[in-house]
């Protein structure tokens, strides 16, 4: 938890350090895109203002300084939630090795899955209204297994289709049967 | 799919040919070239009767009572009781009415609906299990009913519901027979076992068939009694016989009805899926049958075994006594009880460690044991847990115990694995342990090696998928 945050060399989200816990810290990692931090500001401010509005409004009806308290509590929380982002975006992020994919994630509890690439079964790429207008995109990988959730969001369109091609030839390549 | 709807031959030529196709089949026995490879085929007549089946029944219940209360003072009455059945009975008429199949090149293909043909392929090569199935009534009337299990999403799985249970077997070895053959098969033993010396309970053939272990139903009984659902039951009586005893009056007793109703039902299901379950090796895999009123037949070929899990709940071990679950590969949907469905096959419903280890070793052959402990710290954080934790591994399986109360021991081939997962949450993070969880295909088992110190956690998180890797290519 205590990890010291350094910036890192052409990216706008600061990285935490090399953590000695995470298995294969001498791959070259992949993150996502600096402006994905910028779309879950958005994204929360998104949900936390009506919420805040809406609640004080409904609150006011008891008494104007609950109503106040009950928007100012509401809109604390999604400033608290804004500080989080950052090291949670940092923590995402993948590598390509010679037979699978590595992706990690998560702070508090932290993961790291390995997805052989001739498991997956499907690559999906979506992109919400926010993600798109900043030309971002979210690539998840399917395998038969219902619990192996690997996603990386927030890559770049290109890098996102890039990856998109590049997993399912080697997908197909690679592929084993059931 | 092939066959646009205008293309079809007039439905009224399928039963002639049916049935001479099931005359066929009785005089001709075990004719290798099979008695179902030329023509389109119906389903059995009764098949109505069996589809409606529960529903049928209660319907006629419950009109049967609403009669018996007006005393039959209005006789117009009982014209339109029999009307809704007929109403009933008349959907599944005229399913069957436009129902038929067909086995050619390799293809098994059923054809449905009335209004939106409904046209699907089943390639022999892609089946992974086929079961028959017989409800109660089915059985009564001597049907059954085939399922089709297919590696891949959810409901592709499909069924040909009724046949006669002398077809419904003869088809089944016969589409078993082509799939083995069109195939590079995962079959252990003598795959080139002709058709014709399939095991079968008709037929003059030798049958190659090695009895391995056979539910004993007393056992069963106790031990169901003794598990989860049966101690769930045992407290909703006994809170009953407590409340019946306070107020003494039986009105409180009713709000209790559809939870006393519900817990016998799922015990019911229980003793009845798993009664009577026989397992005998076959030369493709071993063969399983149970049921006391429905009874079910499936072959589960072991280059199909995505899991395979111990289950010893804390008072069965005080009797010696566990349970062996299966999971194969391809979703498993059945109609009639879903909820049978989402738990895995029970190879050995209860049974003594030495049958599941013999069971173990016909399943899975040499096999590693979930010897290497946790370390000691795991102890602050698992402290009920601890004791049942470990793990094994050799370069075909991966071995992992756990559970608090019920010991699970879960086998996974390491060709199987779908994916590896590295977890570490803050508890641990402290403590300096990580998890590592084995993924196979669907939802039902996973082999999780939790609690290992970080470093060979790691260490596994490396060597896993190159074991896997070397597995899956000693495979082809």
């Amino acid at each position: 938890m205590a990890d010291a945050v350094r910036p890192a060399p052409g990216s706008g989200v600061p990285l935490p350090a090399a953590r000695a816990d995470i298995p294969d810290t001498d791959l070259s990692w992949q993150r996502p895109s600096p402006r994905l931090l910028r779309a879950r500001r958005i994204q929360t401010a998104l949900a936390t203002v009506p919420l805040a509005l809406i609640a004080g409004l409904a609150c006011t009806s008891v008494s104007a300084t609950t109503g106040a308290a009950a928007a100012a509590a509401i809109v604390i929380a999604g400033l608290i939630a804004e500080r989080f982002l950052a090291r949670r975006i940092a923590a995402w992020g993948f590598a390509e090795r010679h037979e699978d994919l590595m992706v990690r994630r998560g702070v508090l509890v932290r993961r790291l899955s390995v997805i052989p690439y001739g498991r997956m079964q499907f690559i999906d790429v979506t992109a919400g209204p926010i993600e798109r207008s900043l030309g971002l995109a979210t690539v998840r990988m399917h395998t038969a297994a219902a619990a192996s959730d690997a996603r990386i969001p927030g890559l770049e369109r290109e890098v996102a289709a890039r990856l998109r091609d590049q997993l399912a030839a080697l997908g197909q390549a690679q592929a084993a049967g059931l | 799919m092939t066959n646009p709807p205008s293309a079809q031959p007039p439905l009224g030529a399928c039963p002639g040919q049916a049935d001479a196709a099931r005359g066929g089949s009785d005089s001709a026995g075990s004719d290798s070239a099979g008695p179902y490879s030329a023509g389109w085929h119906r389903l059995h007549p009764l098949t109505p009767v069996v589809r409606a089946g529960t529903r049928l029944l209660s319907l006629i219940v419950v009109l049967a009572g609403i009669a018996i209360l007006r005393q039959g003072q209005d006789k117009g009455q009982l014209f339109t009781d029999l009307f809704v059945i007929a109403l009933a009975l008349s959907g599944g008429f005229i399913s069957w009415l436009v129902t038929r199949w067909q086995v050619a090149d390799g293809v098994l293909r059923i054809e449905t609906g009335l209004i939106r043909r409904d046209s699907r392929r089943f390639p022999l090569t892609q089946i992974q299990a086929i079961d028959v199935v017989q409800t109660g009534i089915a059985r009564v009337l001597g049907l059954a009913e085939l399922q089709l299990r297919v590696a891949g999403s959810d409901s592709s799985g499909g069924r040909l519901a009724c046949l006669r249970l002398a077809d419904a077997e003869a088809l089944r070895r016969e589409l078993l027979a082509g799939s083995a053959s069109a195939a590079r098969s995962a079959v252990i033993g003598p795959a080139s076992v002709p058709p014709a010396a399939m095991p079968a309970e008709i037929g003059t053939a030798p049958v190659p068939e090695r009895k391995l272990f056979r539910t004993q139903p007393g056992r069963l009984a106790v031990a169901i009694v003794l598990s989860r659902a049966g101690a769930i039951a045992a407290a909703v009586v006994a809170v009953v016989v407590v409340v019946l005893a306070l107020t003494g009056s039986t009105a409180a007793i009713a709000s209790f009805f559809p939870a006393l109703l519900g817990m016998a039902a799922v015990v019911w299901r229980q003793f009845n899926s798993e009664y009577g379950t026989r397992i005998a090796a076959v030369p493709d895999g071993l063969q399983l049958r149970s049921g006391l009123i429905q009874t079910t037949a499936e072959t589960i070929r072991p280059g199909r075994v995505q899991g395979v899990r111990l289950v010893e709940p804390m008072i069965w071990r005080l009797f010696g006594w566990c349970r062996l679950e299966v999971d194969v590969a391809g979703p498993k949907e059945r109609r009639e009880n879903r909820s049978e469905g989402r738990r895995l096959r029970a190879v050995i419903p209860v049974g003594t460690r030495s049958e599941a280890e013999q069971m173990l070793g016909e399943l899975l052959g040499s096999r590693p044991d979930p010897a290497s402990r946790p370390p000691r710290q795991v102890r602050f954080k698992a402290p009920l847990q601890y004791h049942n934790l470990g793990w094994g591994g050799d370069d075909h399986y991966v071995v992992a115990a756990r559970g608090r109360v019920c010991r699970k021991t879960t086998w996974v081939p390491l060709e199987k694995v779908q994916s590896f997962r590295w977890v570490q949450g803050p508890v641990q993070r402290r403590l300096g342990l990580a998890s590592v969880l084995l993924d196979v295909a669907g939802r039902r088992v996973r082999a999780d090696v939790e609690d290992r110190s970080a470093r060979e956690a790691g260490d596994l998180l490396t060597r896993l998928p190159a074991l896997a890797r070397s597995a899956r290519a000693r495979l082809g």
